[in-house]
């Protein structure tokens, strides 16, 4: 039953991308003979620019990008900031979020700022970030945990204050202390809307590992391709970044719902 | 009635009354005294609202009376305790615990160790007839089962009384009737101290020794009837007229039946 209708999402999936991909095709071949190739760009005429790049310059330019390392160590270097971020911002957003879920006193304090924070990007923590830990790798990553602990923040104080009384009355007449409750009770129950917020939050840290990259690019990474490629201009260059960037988010963001699909099998399903 | 006796009450409650705070305070109980003795089944009946819950939460400790004193095993009730076993009317079965682990939750609390933990266990999964079933999720069972999971997860750590609220409440009638009998042949052969409270007379005549009938609101212990049909009591009891003769009698103390 699962299996079948992942597998007709799956094919579902790949019908649409090939659907939009001929569309492209037949976009660029004739863009390529349309559309002007010399652009005004602020101050003067750039010659050559493809604005839709036919498959036969993206194949060139993919080739170029693979064979030299340059994808791959963006890739690497984008993918490392992003998991750090993702690690540094799940661990202090879960922790803080149960801890406040569970501490009466706690969360009186903290319940406003919860609520403060919710709506509040991250981004905007970006001017105060690079004055106090400058333009380096500890502000793109800073940033990134910041996005990802607000997010899951909220999922884990959700999740833990929306365990039902009654199990709490159980597990105390049953003999329960505090440490059993938390560990059997408070952090299972919270498990599935953890998961949920972390799906969230993982596609809001490529998000953000873009934005953090394109004010400061550094060599390599993928912000650094696309700002690259935004200034020479080169449009094969930065349609392979955003492509790359959209599968990485499409991938993690695959794995995260396998994780949360494993982890809550105990969970009575709508479709079960 | 059996009061008098060299018998030791199990558990005594003496002039329990409690009123619900709020804006128009609501008293519940008002002077509520009630005897019940070693491995006798006690079924408390009345309508709803008449407080019979709020005693059995008074009972098990989550509750502290206005005034009045609880007493089990002559010590006085301070708190919630798995020596008064709870089974509450909310479905209270752990939904990420398998039935093992649920089985086994009150005797990890306990911390007692795990090879009675697994004997135990496999003990309860025998006696509610779930051998098989022990890494099954509550997901799995029907309501009925989950119920009596939740009944001998309350059993596991062996308490002197226990307390049954409405267990069977939500149930459709058929799965209650089996349920009935099932609580009915685990009680058969793990003797125990219980109160039940149950708006249905028929399930508290089939069930106990002795029936509590309460008064509206605040409650108060309006009368008492005892359930003299002999034990093991078959199916065609329910049909039999001294069953009538007692059903009559409650519905008349309830206000349900003239005369």
């Amino acid at each position: 039953m699962i299996a079948a209708a992942g597998s007709s999402r799956l094919q579902r999936a790949l019908l649409s991308f090939a659907v939009l991909a001929a569309v492209y095709w037949i976009a660029s071949e004739i863009g390529s003979r349309v559309l002007p190739q010399r652009i005004w760009m602020v101050a003067h005429y750039v010659e050559n620019v493809q604005l839709l790049p036919t498959y036969a310059s993206l194949a060139e330019e993919m080739v170029f990008l693979i064979r030299s390392g340059i994808l791959a160590q963006s890739l690497l270097a984008s993918g490392s900031r992003v998991l750090a971020g993702v690690a540094l911002g799940a661990l202090v957003g879960i922790t803080l979020g149960l801890a406040t879920a569970s501490a009466a006193r706690l969360e009186y304090l903290a319940e406003p700022w919860i609520a403060f924070f919710r709506f509040t990007p991250a981004f905007a923590l970006l001017p105060l970030f690079v004055l106090w830990f400058g333009l380096g790798e500890v502000s793109k990553v800073l940033l990134i945990a910041a996005g990802v602990a607000i997010v899951t923040l909220q999922g884990a104080f959700d999740g833990a204050r929306r365990v039902p009384r009654v199990y709490f009355d159980a597990a105390r007449s049953l003999g329960a202390g505090a440490g059993l409750v938390l560990r059997r009770l408070v952090i299972p129950a919270a498990v599935p809307s953890v998961l949920a917020s972390l799906r969230i939050a993982v596609a809001l840290a490529w998000v953000t590992m873009v934005v953090a990259e394109l004010i400061k690019p550094t060599m390599p990474s993928l912000g650094y391709l696309l700002a690259l490629a935004g200034a020479y201009p080169r449009v094969p260059t930065m349609l392979i970044g955003i492509v790359t960037i959209g599968a990485l988010v499409l991938a993690s963001d695959a794995l995260a719902l396998w994780v949360d699909q494993r982890a809550t099998r105990w969970m009575r399903r709508r479709d079960a | 009635m059996r009061s008098g006796g060299p018998v030791k009450a199990r558990l005594q409650i003496s002039d329990v009354a409690y009123t619900y705070a709020g804006r128009t305070p609501t008293r519940a109980l008002d002077g509520v005294t009630l005897d019940v003795l070693d491995n006798e089944f006690v079924a408390i009946v009345g309508p709803v609202g008449c407080g019979k819950t709020t005693l059995l939460r008074i009972v098990s400790g989550f509750l502290q009376p206005a005034r009045g004193t609880v007493l089990c095993d002559g010590a006085p009730v301070t708190g919630p305790s798995p020596a008064r076993g709870y089974v509450f009317q909310e479905e209270a079965i752990f939904p990420w615990m398998t039935v093992r682990d649920n089985l086994e939750f009150g005797l990890l609390a306990g911390r007692v160790e795990p090879a009675v933990r697994a004997t135990t266990v496999a003990e309860l999964v025998g006696l509610i007839g779930l051998r098989g079933y022990e890494q099954a999720y509550p997901k799995e069972l029907s309501a009925g089962m989950s119920k009596m999971v939740e009944v001998a997860r309350v059993l596991a750590t062996d308490p002197s009384i226990l307390l049954l609220d409405e267990p069977f409440g939500p149930l459709d009638a058929q799965t209650r009737g089996r349920m009935q009998d099932a609580l009915s042949a685990l009680w058969a052969r793990r003797k125990r101290t219980v109160v039940l409270v149950t708006h249905d007379v028929e399930e508290a005549i089939w069930l106990a020794d002795r029936i509590v009938v309460f008064s509206p609101r605040p409650g108060r212990v309006k009368t008492q009837v005892a359930v003299e049909l002999a034990r093991p009591r078959p199916a065609e009891v329910r049909l039999s007229p001294a069953f009538s003769e007692i059903k009559r009698t409650v519905w008349r103390e309830l206000g349900l039946m003239g005369g």
